[in-house]
C-alpha cells in the first residue's frame, strides 16, 4: 500500500510540477516552510492556548466555550495551510517522507490530536458550557487537554526531526 | 572585510560546548524546541495584535488580552533566544555573515522598538478605547507592524538555513 502510493506519486505529473516549482521559483522552499511555521504559530495561539486555558494555566478571564467558538475556525484554517505547504515537499520527494520513521510518528500524534480536537471542540461548539456543567466533565476535559497539549508539542518537535532522522536511527 | 568582533565569534564556535551541540543530537533538539518557542511567541502575539487592530476578541478589553498573553510571549521568547543562541554558537562566524541572519536580527530589533513604543506611549492612553472594538491609529499601527515584522522574522529565520 505504502509502496503503491509512493510509486504512484513519484511517477505522477504532480511530482514533476512540485520538483520544478521548488527548484525554479526563487525562494519557494523557505517561503513554503515559513507558511508552515506560521501555521504552527496559529496552532500555538489557538488550540494549545485553549488546552492551557482548560488546564487553568492561561487566559483565565476568558470563557472556555467562547474561546473554542472564536478560535477553532483558525485551527482548521491553519491545518489546511500546513497540509498544503507540507504536501508540496512530500509530493516532490515521496520516498524521503514515506519511508521515514519520524514521519510515521508525527502523523500518528497528529491524527490523535485532531480526533481529540474534534471531540472536545465539537461538544463545545454545540453546547458552549458542555465541559463546565459538572466536575466529572471538567476533569475529563482537563485530562484531554493535557494529552492534546503533549500531542501538539510532539507534532512540532517530530516535524523538525524529520530532517534529522539519521540522528535517531543509527545504522552502524 | 573582516567581521567586527571576529575574535569573539571564533572563540564561541571553538568552545567545546558549541562543538558538542554541532556534532550531536543537541542541534536538532535545540532547533525543534526553537521552532516550538517561536510558534508560541507569534501565536500568543497574534491575538494581541488582532485585538489592537480591532479584528478579534473585541469583547475583551485590550488591556486584559495584553496582560494575560504578553507574559507567555516573553516566556517563549526567552526559550527561543536561549535555544537560538545555542544554535548560533555552533557556527557563529558563518551565521554572523549570513544576510538572512542579519536581516532577522534587524527585524527583531524593529519588533522590540515597536513593542516598547506601544507599551510606553500608546498604552498610557488605553483607557480611552480599552473596551471598544474601534481602536485608534496608534494601536492599529502597533498591531499591524508587529504582525508584519514577526512574519519577516519567521521568513528570514527559515531562510538562514538555506544560505549556509
Amino acid at each position: 500500500m505504502r509502496d503503491f502510493i509512493a510509486n504512484t506519486l513519484a511517477r505522477s505529473p504532480l511530482n514533476e510540477l512540485a520538483v520544478y516549482w521548488l527548484g525554479n521559483v526563487p525562494g519557494l522552499p523557505p517561503i513554503a516552510q515559513s507558511c508552515h511555521i506560521a501555521g504552527i504559530a496559529i496552532m500555538m495561539g489557538t488550540i494549545v492556548l485553549i488546552d492551557l486555558r482548560i488546564l487553568g494555566l492561561a487566559v483565565r478571564s476568558q470563557h472556555i466555550g467562547e474561546m473554542i467558538r472564536r478560535l477553532m475556525p483558525w485551527v482548521w484554517g491553519a491545518l489546511l495551510v500546513n497540509a498544503t505547504s507540507g504536501l508540496l515537499f512530500v509530493v516532490a520527494r515521496p520516498y524521503r517522507y514515506f519511508y521515514n520513521p519520524v514521519v510515521a510518528i508525527k502523523f500518528s500524534l497528529l491524527a490523535l490530536a485532531v480526533v481529540l480536537a474534534l471531540v472536545v471542540h465539537g461538544r463545545a461548539l454545540r453546547e458552549p458550557d458542555y465541559w463546565e456543567r459538572s466536575l466529572g466533565r471538567r476533569a475529563v476535559s482537563q485530562g484531554i487537554a493535557l494529552v492534546s497539549l503533549v500531542l501538539w508539542i510532539g507534532v512540532v518537535l517530530a516535524g523538525r526531526w524529520i530532517a534529522y532522522s539519521d540522528y535517531l536511527f543509527f545504522y552502524g | 572585510m573582516t567581521m567586527p568582533l571576529a575574535g569573539l565569534w571564533n572563540y564561541l564556535q571553538n568552545h567545546p560546548t558549541a562543538q558538542h551541540i554541532g556534532f550531536t543530537y543537541w542541534f536538532p533538539l535545540l532547533e525543534s524546541v526553537h521552532v516550538l518557542a517561536v510558534g508560541l511567541v507569534v501565536g500568543s502575539l497574534l491575538t494581541v495584535d488582532l485585538r489592537l487592530l480591532g479584528l478579534a476578541a473585541v469583547r475583551y478589553p485590550a488591556s486584559r488580552i495584553n496582560r494575560e498573553l504578553i507574559p507567555w510571549t516573553w516566556g517563549a521568547f526567552a526559550v527561543a533566544a536561549l535555544t537560538g543562541f545555542g544554535l548560533f554558537v555552533t557556527r557563529a562566524s558563518v551565521y554572523i555573515e549570513n544576510p538572512a541572519f542579519q536581516i532577522k536580527l534587524g527585524l527583531l530589533c524593529l519588533a522590540g522598538l515597536n513593542m516598547a513604543w506601544f507599551q510606553f506611549r500608546t498604552f498610557r492612553y488605553i483607557h480611552g478605547w480599552d473596551s471598544s472594538g474601534r481602536t485608534p491609529f496608534a494601536a492599529k499601527f502597533a498591531g499591524g507592524m508587529s504582525l508584519v515584522l514577526w512574519s519577516g522574522v519567521i521568513l528570514a529565520g527559515r531562510w538562514v538555513g538555506h544560505i549556509i
